[in-house]
């Protein structure tokens, strides 16, 4: 059984006088299985955050069905066994994170010394040990974001919906909540998690999903979708001490697009082939190779293409 | 625990953080000093009055927390649950285990708790008013708090039910305008019945008459009933017509309560 399952999934809003309709979501079908991580990108706009409201009961599909955990999208016993955080987590600002975490732990059925235990261990979890009994309304956004982790792992669910959950985030707040994600999945647990940081889901995902303008463009591990295919060669090198003017001069002539940068003198060309020659070039007329760099395409590539092509 | 039980702990759990939200507010610190003021200030015009000083009191003191308790009933009706959409804090709590028709419960519990809470403050400050100039509080009283404190839970339903489908704005508009309509049901029915009877306007004043909740009935002293004037001083209301004012707060509230989660249940929260 597949943790998420999404079959020609619609929505279309209506809205204004003139009841305008609006094509969010346009039939899109994927399914998320049990212990993955799974990426769900898109350009703004695209229909990630209306399927994640879809998925967690905040609105009604159109047309077409979506089921969590076996059971449909909204049920109360299905979502007894997810954490959700949203896009910008909007919470009670009055509330210090203790009291957030326990009134999400009541509502879980937590008894009060099971919330006490939990709550102080992802109090802990998510570093914000020194904020105390602050209200939410005095927390920065990275600790806001915090916060939300946290209530998101409050009932140990087994499915974890995370909206952006990188964003506002330091260098090191991104490194925890990632390594936090992969512990998620290390426990048997399943994280769907919608995000623009295209960096972030190529080191977390084994799977993504790339929505456009309301349609899947492509799904599948991240592995299969991106093209194996050496796309180009970086040559990084420098000419010999004698004579260096000369060399870097002959050698510019050769095919490629040449510079010269921190690192040493760069050649980048798309055919491999005049990479391997302008290697054995340098060492033929003394020079060092300090890195040969094939490139491979990037998820950020292809989500360009995908997204280029959706508005074409 | 039973599935019974654990039903009632989610409407617990969104019930207390409704309160705790409540009583956070400032606004509703102030318009509860606002009451005590007004108690207060009873005092002086007690004095101007001759000898009448606990009956002085009592009057205004009993029309003060009505006044206020409207004025928090409205706010707490209107903003808590819009404030909830404005602020998105729906996003957050809609996905965790818990029923709709739940968190509406756990909202309206919460907002009844409040009530119930600075409402039996506000009585206890006003009976203290009352005492230390020579009065005694008494049932009659008591029975005047219970039924403002009635009036306050419907009126806060009837606000429920407009924030559940409206802006915060539209719903303070609509419930504010029902409760003066509502203050004035037997005018509303004298007025159709006399000057207007067997006009259409008369017709449709009757039927208003009907249908707006019967706010009347919660603040009767110094009004008729059945020919005989109520006063809080003297020949006030027994306790069967609490209770039957009540059965009718339960029965209105009920259903307007079940028409907003009717209608949340459905809402796209976009």
């Amino acid at each position: 059984m597949s943790i998420l399952e999404v079959q020609d999934l619609r929505k279309t809003f209506t809205r204004g006088l003139s009841r305008r309709k609006t094509e969010a979501v346009r039939g899109i079908s994927f399914r998320v299985e049990k212990g993955q991580i799974f990426g769900f990108l898109g350009p703004n706009g695209a229909g990630k955050t209306t399927t994640i409201k879809i998925l967690m009961g905040l609105i009604f599909p159109t047309a077409g069905t979506a089921s969590v955990l076996g059971a449909p999208a909204g049920d109360r016993e299905a979502k007894a066994r997810l954490g959700y955080l949203p896009e910008n987590p909007y919470f009670y600002d009055y509330l210090s994170a203790p009291e957030l975490l326990d009134m999400v732990g009541r509502i879980y059925g937590l008894d009060r010394a099971a919330r006490r235990r939990r709550i102080g261990e992802l109090i802990e979890r998510v570093g914000l040990g020194h904020a105390g009994k602050r209200p939410l309304r005095s927390f920065s956004k990275g600790m806001l974001q915090r916060a939300g982790l946290a209530q998101a792992l409050m009932g140990d669910p087994e499915l974890v919906v995370l909206d952006e959950p990188l964003s506002g985030l330091d260098p090191l707040g991104r490194k925890e909540v990632r390594d936090l994600i992969f512990e998620l999945r290390d426990a048997g647990k399943t994280v769907f998690f919608c995000t623009h940081i295209l960096a972030d889901a190529s080191m977390l995902c084994d799977r993504v999903g790339i929505i456009v303008k309301g349609e899947l463009r492509d799904v599948g591990p991240l592995g299969e979708l991106l093209s194996p295919k050496v796309q180009s060669v970086e040559v990084v090198w420098a000419p010999p001490a004698a004579d260096a003017d000369a060399v870097r001069a002959a050698l510019r002539e050769r095919e490629g697009e040449h510079e010269t940068t921190s690192e040493g003198e760069v050649m980048r060309t798309r055919d491999p082939s005049a990479g391997h020659a302008f290697v054995a070039a340098v060492v033929e007329r003394g020079g060092v190779i300090h890195a040969v760099n094939p490139h491979r395409q990037s998820l950020e590539e292809l989500f360009v293409h995908e997204a280029l092509e959706g508005d074409a | 625990m039973s599935p019974f039980g654990r039903s009632l702990a989610r409407i617990w759990a969104v019930a207390l953080n409704t309160f705790r939200e409540a009583m956070r507010n400032r606004v509703l610190a102030v318009l509860v000093l606002f009451a005590v003021g007004l108690m207060a200030f009873s005092l002086v015009l007690g004095e101007l009055s001759l000898h009448e000083e606990v009956r002085v009191i009592k009057d205004i003191g009993l029309a003060g927390i009505s006044f206020v308790g409207i004025l928090i009933a409205l706010f707490l009706g209107v903003n808590l649950l819009s404030k909830e959409l404005d602020r998105k804090t729906v996003f957050f709590v809609i996905p965790k285990p818990l029923h709709r028709w739940e968190f509406l419960l756990g909202k309206f519990t919460g907002m009844a708790v409040t009530l119930g809470l600075l409402t039996g403050l506000m009585a206890v400050v006003l009976a203290g008013f009352v005492v230390s100039n020579g009065g005694t509080h008494g049932i009659a009283m008591l029975r005047a708090e219970i039924l403002i404190l009635l009036e306050l839970l419907l009126l806060t339903t009837v606000a429920m039910l407009f924030s559940a489908f409206s802006s915060p704005y539209l719903s303070a508009m609509f419930t504010g305008s029902l409760w003066i309509i509502g203050r004035n049901t037997p005018e509303l029915s004298a007025f159709a019945s006399g000057k207007l009877e067997g006009t259409p306007l008369g017709a449709v004043l009757e039927v208003v008459a009907s249908v707006v909740p019967d706010f009347h009935l919660f603040y009767i002293s110094g009004g008729n009933l059945e020919g005989n004037v109520v006063s809080i001083h003297e020949g006030f209301v027994s306790w069967s017509y609490v209770a039957q004012a009540a059965g009718y707060a339960s029965l209105y509230g009920g259903a307007c309560l079940l028409l907003a989660v009717a209608l949340f249940a459905r809402r796209d929260f976009t």
